[in-house]
């Protein structure tokens, strides 16, 4: 699979040929479109997209959260394919090897019982006995940083602020000792001193425990010093894939290269009008032909409206991207770097 | 300063927390007599985290909340001893644009009633068929299609919405704009778009703009002069250059530290020295600063 070259040769998860719709109102609406996606054993990779990309619902497949869609391919973690999983192996997997975290950590929380209770809850499913339980979940609520943990395993989510509630989340995540952490714009409804904390956070966790991390978000910035592989996605397919900083330094995407330079700076130069990418991303329910990018992309060709691009590295790049002009964009240092 | 467009002086704004039946009766103050300035065609920022004060502090100017005290002069007249309908005359010169395209807008009119309202309330444009014209010529002046004006907003997306609402403001042709957040739940490639259109705006109409956000890089790209709140209060202002390279305020250079930049390598380097920053000045108490600041005059 030329797509997983740049990934690791033993994937803990490996998505292969992803496709999901469901069914509406209006007829069969595809979401996912052959969606190949791998993580390593104690690997941190972002999937980034806008709405409608398909990030979040990769996501939500892997965990079991789209019951309603039909879906073909294969989801593999540690070689046991979860689309074809007896529910006892699933319920073995989920939760046990796969944590997750969302954006709102208010909505994923019980607000009527103590947030010890909630992380101990994890382990007792597991046969893990009470005291034991509450001992461990004690120890993880420090271990993310809340001050005073026997106390405030007794509190309720509403006397935490939201930078601690996502802490909480993320105790209650990684208590059972997952290998892969699920983490779906994590620091989005945090400010962002916050933010930078709760990401050193997860960094450290990640790198002490070998924890293998799939990080989604619509912010590019926040992967730059997170992740070691970025996945772009858009449409419900992967449009680039490749290390963190040949993403940032060496894209051969239109499209990313569009969403970077549109990015307002913190420093630097300032524009007196940002690059945009004219129109908007397609709805799911109506995709244009072809490329799924070309009505918005500045370089597309007439074949760019006939024929969908495979995800392929070109014969000069060193990392795959799913456009009819990788080769030549690979050829031209800096087009709009 | 004379020449301001607007001018706000110790603005005040307290709200009554619940007490006991016996306890002493608790305000919270979230906004803490704050000054500033706004010039005729200046875009001027407020940045905070949330519970920093700055949407009420915007609110207030707006009188869509009634301050506790202070002063607020719009083009020389005093804004808080308006009443009734000078009051809505003066209100005409300020509009806001929010920060959800999705629930800012009325599901059931159809776009044109939506742009046209405000100027059927004030009397402008009386003629049904110069009132279509100047709807559709605003839905040019934000990008969108003059033909567009039967549809209802479920027809838009999101980046859509807000253009619409955007011409909602402008229909009143107003001297100063207050954004509340305008772009945050817009898609990356979206918001350069409607940022491009605010500076479009600013230039072509000479409109003063208030832009709230606690988004630190997309401020830097608007605004010319920059306030930073904490807390209900004012922390500095500054001009955009002072504020990013040589912020006078620790808590400001904390801020602009701690977003994160799109290169890796630079990115990196920040958050190697941010972190030792942080162990060596403890976390950030990130619970609500909003019960500390409770009570009068015992903060």
């Amino acid at each position: 699979m030329t797509a997983d070259s740049v990934a690791n040769a033993n994937p803990l998860l490996d998505i292969r040929n992803l496709t999901l719709s469901f069914q509406t109102g209006s007829g069969l609406v595809r979401v996912l479109n052959g969606v190949d996606l791998s993580v390593g054993p104690g690997e941190r990779v972002g999937i980034v997209g806008e709405s409608g990309s398909g990030k979040s619902v990769t996501a939500q497949a892997v965990l079991g959260l789209v019951p309603a869609a039909e879906i073909t391919g294969e989801i593999n973690f540690a070689g046991v394919n979860l689309l074809k999983a007896r529910p006892e192996q699933l319920r073995a997997i989920r939760g046990k090897e796969i944590g997750y975290i969302f954006q709102d950590p208010l909505s994923a929380l019980d607000p009527v019982r103590t947030v010890g209770d909630q992380i101990a809850e994890t382990l007792r499913i597991r046969g893990v006995g009470k005291a034991e339980a509450m001992r461990r979940a004690i120890d993880m609520l420090g271990r993310v940083g809340v001050r005073n943990p026997q106390q405030r395993a007794r509190d309720y989510p509403h006397q935490f602020s939201g930078g601690m509630r996502q802490r909480v989340m993320i105790a209650m995540a990684l208590v059972a000792e997952p290998r892969l952490l699920i983490a779906d714009e994590p620091t989005t409804a945090l400010d962002v001193r916050v933010q930078a904390q709760v990401l050193d956070l997860l960094l450290e966790l990640a790198e002490e425990r070998h924890l293998a991390v799939l990080f989604i978000t619509h912010d590019l910035a926040i992967l730059s010093g997170f992740t070691e592989r970025v996945v772009v996605m858009y449409a419900g397919r992967v449009m680039e894939q490749c290390v963190t900083d040949e993403l940032f330094y060496g894209s051969i995407h239109p499209y990313t290269m569009g969403l970077l330079a549109s990015l307002p700076r913190i420093d630097g130069d300032i524009p007196q009008r940002l690059h945009t990418i004219g129109g908007q991303p397609p709805s799911p329910a109506r995709p244009p032909s072809g490329c799924p990018f070309h009505p918005r992309c500045r370089y597309a060709q007439p074949t760019c409206a006939e024929q969908v691009p495979t995800l392929t590295i070109p014969p000069n790049g060193t990392h795959p991207s799913a456009c009819h002009l990788s080769q030549w964009l690979a050829e031209q240092p800096g087009v709009l770097r | 300063m004379s020449d301001a467009l607007l001018e706000v002086e110790g603005l005040t704004k307290e709200f009554p927390l619940r007490g006991g039946l016996f306890r002493r009766r608790k305000t919270l103050l979230a906004v803490d007599d704050v000054s500033f300035t706004v010039a005729p065609g200046e875009a001027f920022g407020l940045v905070g985290e949330s519970g920093s004060g700055k949407s009420t502090t915007a609110r207030c100017v707006i009188r869509l909340t009634e301050p506790t005290r202070g002063r607020i002069r719009f083009a020389g007249q005093d804004l808080l001893s308006l009443r009734g309908s000078r009051l809505r005359n003066m209100r005409r010169g300020i509009q806001m644009v929010f920060q959800d395209p999705y629930s800012s807008l009325n599901p059931r009119m159809r776009v044109e009633d939506i742009i046209a309202e405000g100027m059927i309330i004030h009397g402008m444009y009386r003629d049904a068929a110069k009132r279509r014209a100047r709807v559709q010529e605003l839905l040019q002046m934000v990008g969108l299609r003059p033909d567009h004006l039967t549809r209802r907003p479920a027809n838009f997306s999101g980046g859509e919405r807000q253009r619409i609402g955007i011409a909602r403001a402008l229909a009143l042709e107003p001297r100063l704009l207050i954004c509340d957040e305008p772009v945050a739940s817009l898609d990356v490639s979206i918001q350069a778009q409607i940022l491009n259109l605010f500076k479009d705006l600013q230039a072509e109409l000479g409109l003063s703009i208030i832009y709230i956000a606690h988004d630190l890089a997309t401020v830097r790209h608007l605004c010319d002069r920059i306030a930073v709140m904490r807390d209900g209060r004012i922390q500095e202002i500054g001009d955009r250059e002072q504020i990013y390279t040589a912020p006078r305020s620790e808590y400001t250079r904390e801020l602009i530290d701690a977003v994160p930049v799109p290169d890796p390598i630079r990115q990196r380097e920040r958050q190697h020295r941010n972190a030792e920053l942080r162990r060596a000045r403890g976390a950030v108490e990130a619970d609500p600063p909003a019960l500390a600041r409770t009570g009068k005059g015992e903060k």
